[in-house]
């Protein structure tokens, strides 16, 4: 008999199982399962209803009394595998009447599927891997990461934060540093540093990944790992402040890491510290972007830190530029489909979930559509580029590099 | 040891469990009930039989599902010993400096249903009426049971005392009619306009309609009381405003099937609370709890 070991779920989480009241109001805004599939179990209820239903076939009073009951491992497959499915966008945690914390919730579950060895996914199991053996999920070498500087070396000087000590510590995060096509984030991030003269440093080629896609995708273990190795180097370096362009970084540093380690720098996602240093004029936005600009907010950001204002205000202060909100925005923002481990593991499921953001970018008349996240970037571009849309896709940080 | 499985590491939980039950038999079956409306003493003593046994499988029910709650991670030990410890975390939470913030989440967000309100207001009047009639009928059946077993006060015994037409007949009816309303609604919701987002299964159609059938058969009984007259229904006959409406439905000469009428509600009140912890309304009680305990919990706590 398949035995459903339950000791890696939270005891909150179970708790939140039977909090639960069925009402589906979930469903509905789900953006994998309502929207873009509807498939009932791959919504939160659905996972809710069937786990639950899992584990009390071996641990409720009925399987006490009268034995444990076997759960066919084809229906645990199927579970598991609508269990990746899921962004952990967070919308069904916003739009709950209990209050159930939701994103805990998967990201347990996942932990728990992993325990009882039917995850992670495939899909899943190289980037695992690369992030294990290379420190990034793109199976690049380590001595590459930190080659993204060498395009603005001229201009700015990007300091080895392990070598001397600097007063913000910018964490890149892999896919800045090694994307081809992302690495512009990073170059615009430290341009935008150096022009005001933030005394700033990176960790070079011994940065490790954040460990995002291990937590998001259940390997809590392997994750706990690669985050105390940044922890022992973020306490090396000693910054006040550490620096994240990458809202997956941000959130795996901000919220993740102080449950593994201490931290002792306050983490600030580059929206938050741009704004200010525009707020202190250390930054003066002297050319005009005259454009009319919609931004997303990536879930990670957004609902999952609660950072709604500071892209907006940096957009804001950028001369020329018409900020037009799209109808779902803030809390209630469309998931762009890529997180998760979704774009990876069921790419067409993503691309089907970004197109709904271009059109809602489009059905505004925006000409351009911004973010402050990799991934959001990454997948709303593709979506844009496949639907020739005429909203151009660009980083928050590239839009403000246009004003300085 | 690992897991502690022994016995001395169960047996205080279960302890508990029987001085729980036992007090609430003995307090149960040691009421004089001189008021009650019903006169057969057999069909009482069955009523409060099955009463006790309904609230065992309820405390069972309740006990193994948070039993499964401690079978998480986060607590060491057996799951026994974590569930009294966890109550007694528990109890020294609320009862700390954090009361008042306790207090408040637990109204705003459990009671108020603040955050359903925002999202639909029909849904959220729907719950409300039907949380806060449930919630009523609670605390009004604990204070009449008190003021008229324990402390006889005359004024909730005498036909025309003010507490009886206000707290017995009126307060009842509301609370009811409260219910009434919101299964009504709930009840159209499901089964004709059927929004999407609705899953009916059969645990979903079988607490709607368990709690329609006792709310509906509590007023019959009372409007039944009414046509016959008998103790307790002579009088001021508006204070049970939806009673004396139901009593146009039941002829005077059902007098004769009053108690067993009576019995046959009272088994069914029981039976609904023996159900709770088994079916979909077990949220009643795990949704309270997991909301007080979120909004207590800082993130680092939560972490541990």
């Amino acid at each position: 008999m398949r035995k459903l070991d339950i000791s890696t779920l939270d005891v909150l989480a179970l708790m939140r199982y039977d909090a639960c009241t069925r009402c589906g109001e979930c469903t509905s805004s789900c953006p994998t399962g309502g929207e873009a599939q509807d498939i009932e179990l791959v919504t939160p209820r659905g996972k809710i209803l069937r786990l639950r239903d899992f584990y009390r076939r071996q641990y409720g009073l009925r399987a006490k009394l009268l034995g444990p009951r076997d759960i066919p491992e084809e229906e645990l497959r199927e579970l598991t595998q609508r269990a990746y499915e899921c962004t952990i966008c967070g919308m069904c945690r916003t739009v709950c009447p209990a209050h159930l914390d939701t994103i805990e919730m998967w990201e347990n579950m996942r932990e728990c599927l992993v325990h009882n060895g039917l995850a992670p996914l495939s899909a899943h199991e190289q980037i695992i891997k690369s992030i294990e053996n290379y420190d990034n999920p793109w199976m690049q070498p380590r001595t590459q990461r930190s080659k993204w500087s060498k395009r603005i070396e001229k201009d700015v000087i990007v300091r080895d934060a392990l070598k001397q000590r600097c007063e913000v510590l910018y964490f890149v995060g892999c896919t800045a540093a090694y994307d081809p096509n992302i690495k512009a984030m990073a170059v615009n991030t430290a341009r935008a540093l150096g022009l005001a003269k933030v005394d700033f440093g990176t960790l070079g080629n011994d940065e490790g990944c954040c460990g995002s896609t291990l937590l998001r995708t259940g390997l809590r273990d392997s994750a706990k790992k690669t985050a105390l190795r940044n922890i022992a180097l973020f306490e090396k370096a000693g910054p006040q402040t550490i620096l994240t362009s990458c809202a997956g970084c941000f959130k795996t540093i901000r919220q993740d890491y102080p449950r593994i380690g201490k931290v002792t720098a306050d983490v600030v996602h580059v929206t938050s510290y741009v704004g200010e240093l525009i707020e202190r004029g250390k930054l003066n936005l002297n050319r005009r972007v005259d454009a009319k600009v919609t931004f997303h907010d990536p879930c990670h950001l957004g609902r999952h830190n609660k950072l709604y204002d500071p892209p907006r205000k940096v957009l804001e202060s950028i001369p020329g530029l018409k900020l037009v909100e799209m109808e779902r925005n803030r809390e209630e923002a469309r998931c762009c489909g890529a997180g998760g481990g979704v774009k990876t593991a069921f790419p067409e499921l993503a691309e089907k979930i970004s197109a709904l953001r271009v059109e809602d970018a489009e059905r505004i008349g925006a000409e351009i559509l911004t973010t402050s996240c990799p991934f959001c970037y990454q997948s709303l571009k593709q979506a844009a580029d496949a639907r020739q849309s005429k909203v151009k896709m660009l980083d928050l940080m590239e839009l403000l590099n246009l004003a300085l | 040891m690992p897991g502690e499985r022994y016995l001395k590491d169960r047996i205080g939980l279960y302890a508990l469990f029987c001085v729980v039950l036992l007090a609430f038999s003995v307090v149960l079956l040691l009421l004089p009930y001189e008021t009650v409306y019903v006169e057969s003493r057999e069909g009482l003593l069955v009523f409060l039989l099955v009463t006790i046994a309904c609230v065992f499988v309820f405390m069972l029910g309740t006990t193994y599902n948070a039993l499964i709650w401690m079978q998480g991670k986060g607590l060491v030990g057996a799951p026994e010993r974590r569930l009294l410890k966890a109550v007694g975390l528990a109890l020294r939470i609320t009862l700390s400096r954090r009361l008042w913030k306790t207090i408040r989440i637990f109204f705003r967000d459990a009671l108020y249903l603040s955050k359903l309100k925002g999202r639909s207001k029909t849904r959220w009047l729907m719950h409300l009426l039907i949380l806060g009639g449930f919630l009523l009928m609670f605390v009004l059946d604990l204070l009449v049971t008190f003021s008229l077993d324990i402390l006889r006060y005359q004024p909730m015994i005498d036909e025309e005392g003010w507490a009886k037409m206000w707290i017995r007949d009126f307060a009842f009816d509301l609370a009811g009619l409260m219910m009434l309303l919101g299964l009504s609604i709930a009840a159209f919701r499901r089964f004709v306009l059927k929004p999407k987002i609705v899953k009916t299964e059969l645990p979903d159609a079988v607490s709607i309609v368990f709690l329609l059938l006792i709310v509906l058969g509590g007023f019959y009984l009372e409007g039944m009381g009414i046509a016959a007259s008998i103790r307790g229904h002579t009088v001021n006959h508006e204070y049970s405003f939806v009673g004396y409406l139901f009593s146009f439905l039941a002829p005077s000469s059902v007098n004769e099937f009053y108690d067993e009428f009576w019995l046959v509600h009272g088994i069914m009140s029981a039976l609904f609370i023996a159900y709770i912890p088994f079916s979909k309304l077990f949220h009643m009680i795990a949704t309270p709890i997991a909301i007080g305990i979120d909004g207590m919990l800082t993130e680092e706590a939560r972490a541990r």
